[in-house]
């Protein structure tokens, strides 16, 4: 039985994941760009032309200068969350590819998933501090945040912890990447870890964790041309 | 219905002043026959609602749905508040606090997951009581969007406070200073305050005899002339109350023997303001429209809006996307692009000494963050003025003073307090930090925001429009 839910988590759910992510995904981008935007509603310093708007964008995702330059605390937990993570899932990526782990990735890598979980820890708490002064949360704006906790900090353990045993680990993506699924890791941690991303990403989509492709579209809204002088 | 009471003391008896019934705060924007507390109106509402959810609402269909549906709350807007922080962080105040008022309402009435899962993904129905404090809380932002600005998600709760309202007016629950006395007697009678032809003419009189015994020169003041370059549009209260404003604008005009005209009631609209902009898109286009008819009928080749930000918002910028080119045979331009034209052509010869008192300048919101007008103002000032310094933090950063989408006619109950005291607040910060003795500002609902804080502050400094100070550093040639 053990055996079989390993199988299920490890084997199949990816594939069920990929599906309800892409799909979700696609339909949500669609959702938003068929809607007809007439009247731009811009705020200034404006953008000119498509090139200006999608590095505006860019910097606006990466840089958050919004966050920073209102609440400092927002934009360290942010930084802190996104660096951390993009770092974390590069790295990942890179091990599907090559599948070793010098001391770069170790440290790198442990330092990443470090600071993206303090950053969910950070949210977590600041979420139940605005119930009191911004806003009240819902059980859904915590339970992405209790996933997002749980799926980092247990990810940092294993690559600190050292558990896996990384030759087993190659194997078995490399068995997902070719529709080849062989028996996977099997222990627990592991497949708790793997388990909360996979619920993750299928939640993503959905709901306000919609915002990579939100931003998209609100920034661009934001951001968009208006209308130069002379008229 | 009365409540509450206060009592005030006067020299002869105590007289008592009814309150309304506090439906949201402290305060009520709305009276109780416009708001009707204790009518029901939940069904009425959520049919509005599903209208503005619909294709009907066309305009602003995709921020206002993204908006709803993509917050994070974060809570990020909220420090970008000058309501939130004038309050003393007080939650209701919060951007996303009152947004998500509405979301609420949305969630549980137009999302499948509201539906479903109820309030574990925040959803829930309304009572009457919530829909009486939505109708408050939506008066208690002045769409400055300075929240949207610092949204990490391109988000704009100040969008949102426009469509709640939109909503509002739909079901017939709109402030009277903006509906009633404003839109339907600006297209009545060519301007939100009636002011008849014959009192628009002695206005001008008025103003004509001022410059000639200040100043020593006679002035003309061109009115309803057809096929002028530029037909200058101020707003009603720049006639009214800021009369210097207006004066400041004739003198340069003939300092510089342009072809221009003021115009007056009898040619349609004389009154620039467009308050359709801060509830309804409907009225917003009725008196666009009535806007456009006007300078076509002068047959003018620019249309000056003059020291109005929202004003310059409809026209400039919403009027384009609202009205087709064929349409508008006219271009639009601020007053300050032309007359920052007119310096940097060094066709005026200004005295800075003429203004040696240190002046500072308020972004107005809708000339600012949602106008793109920062550097033209700065330039004049700086031609005009001897000690011209920044209020920190200005441009797109700069905070609301309060007056914005109508709160500066809006003083109805303890409304004036609630202005001095979350948005006046913040701003009063920010203008003694420069200590400067002028502020300037192209807005006349700033200049009426400006007037109230002054007094209610006490502060020792006074308020200009740009163009007065411009004019009184006009250097004649003997």
């Amino acid at each position: 039985m053990a055996g079989e839910l390993a199988w299920f988590i490890a084997n199949i759910l990816p594939y069920i994941t990929l599906a309800v992510m892409t799909l979700a995904l696609v339909y949500n981008f669609v959702k938003w760009l068929v809607i007809p935007r007439p009247v731009v509603w811009a705020l200034f310093p404006a953008k000119h032309n498509t090139v200006d708007i999608l590095i505006g964008i860019v910097k606006k995702i990466f840089v958050l200068p919004g966050p920073r330059k209102v609440d400092i605390s927002v934009w360290i937990l942010a930084m802190l969350f996104h660096i951390g993570l993009i770092i974390s899932l590069s790295f990942h990526a890179k091990y599907i590819l090559l599948p070793s782990l010098g001391p770069v990735e170790y440290y790198l890598g442990a330092a990443a998933g470090i600071a993206a979980a303090i950053g969910t820890i950070g949210f977590f708490i600041r979420r139940i501090d605005m119930a009191k002064t911004k806003v009240d949360s819902t059980f859904a704006d915590y339970f992405a945040l209790i996933l997002l906790m749980a799926t980092l900090t247990i990810g940092a353990y294993l690559r600190i912890g050292g558990i896996m045993d990384h030759e087993h680990m190659w194997l078995w993506v490399r068995g997902i990447l070719t529709l080849s699924p062989v028996d996977p890791p099997t222990h627990p941690i592991f497949l708790v870890h793997i388990t909360l991303a996979q619920i993750y990403m299928m939640y993503l989509p959905f709901k306000t964790l919609i915002h990579p492709i939100a931003i998209l579209f609100g920034q661009k809204v934001v951001l968009d041309e208006r209308h130069i002088y002379p008229r | 219905m009365v409540e509450e009471r206060t009592i005030e003391k006067t020299e002869e008896k105590v007289v008592e002043i009814p309150k309304w019934r506090r439906v949201f705060d402290d305060y009520r924007a709305m009276s109780d026959e416009i708001l009707r507390p204790d009518e029901p109106k939940k069904e009425k509402f959520l049919e509005a609602m599903k209208k503005s959810l619909s294709k009907q609402n066309w305009p602003f269909l995709l921020p206002y749905k993204l908006t709803l549906e993509a917050c994070t709350k974060c809570g990020t807007c909220a420090e970008a508040c000058s309501t939130y922080i004038g309050s003393g962080r007080k939650k209701i105040y919060s951007p996303v606090y009152r947004s998500d008022m509405l979301r609420k309402i949305y969630k549980k009435h137009f999302t499948l997951t509201g539906k479903l899962f109820g309030s574990l993904v925040g959803a829930k129905d309304p009572t009457e009581e919530d829909i009486n404090a939505l109708a408050e809380a939506v008066y208690r932002c002045t769409v400055c969007r300075r929240c949207a600005l610092a949204c990490p998600f391109g988000l704009d709760n100040g969008l949102i406070t426009r469509e709640a309202r939109k909503i509002f007016a739909d079901i017939g629950i709109v402030p009277d200073e903006l509906k009633e006395n404003g839109v339907e007697n600006q297209l009545k009678y060519g301007s939100a305050p009636k002011v008849p032809y014959e009192a628009f003419m002695d206005i001008l009189e008025f103003i004509k005899e001022d410059i000639e015994e200040e100043k020593g020169i006679e002035v003309e003041i061109p009115v309803d002339k057809k096929g002028a370059k530029y037909l200058i549009m101020n707003n009603a209260g720049d006639y009214l109350a800021f009369t210097e404003t207006v004066q400041g604008i004739v003198e340069i005009m003939n300092y510089l023997g342009e072809d221009w005209t003021l115009n007056s009631p009898r040619t349609g609209v004389n009154d620039v303001v467009n308050y359709g902009l801060f509830y309804s898109d409907e009225d917003l286009v009725r008196v666009m429209k009535a806007h456009v008819e006007t300078a076509k009928k002068l047959d003018v080749e620019y249309l000056v809006v003059g020291e109005c930000g929202h004003a310059y918002d409809a026209l400039a910028h919403f009027a384009k996307d609202l009205i087709p080119p064929e349409e508008r045979p006219f271009k639009v331009i601020s007053w300050m692009e032309l007359l920052d034209q007119f310096i940097r052509e060094k066709r005026l010869k200004l005295d800075k000494e003429k203004n040696p008192e240190p002046v500072t300048f308020h972004d107005s919101c809708k000339w600012g963050r949602t106008g793109g007008i920062y550097e033209e103002p700065r330039r004049i000032l700086q031609a005009a003025c001897k000690d011209f310094r920044e209020m920190y933090p200005n441009r797109e950063w700069n905070y609301c003073c309060g007056g914005g989408s109508g709160f500066a006619i809006m003083t109805k109950d303890d409304f004036l307090k609630f202005r001095m005291e979350t948005y006046g607040k913040v701003k009063v910060e920010q203008l003694k930090q420069t200590g400067a003795k002028i502020v300037a500002t192209i807005c006349s609902n700033c200049k009426g925001q400006f007037r109230e804080l002054i007094n209610y502050y006490k502060l020792d400094m006074r308020f200009s429009g740009v163009s007065e100070l411009v004019a009184n550093a006009l250097v004649y040639e003997d």
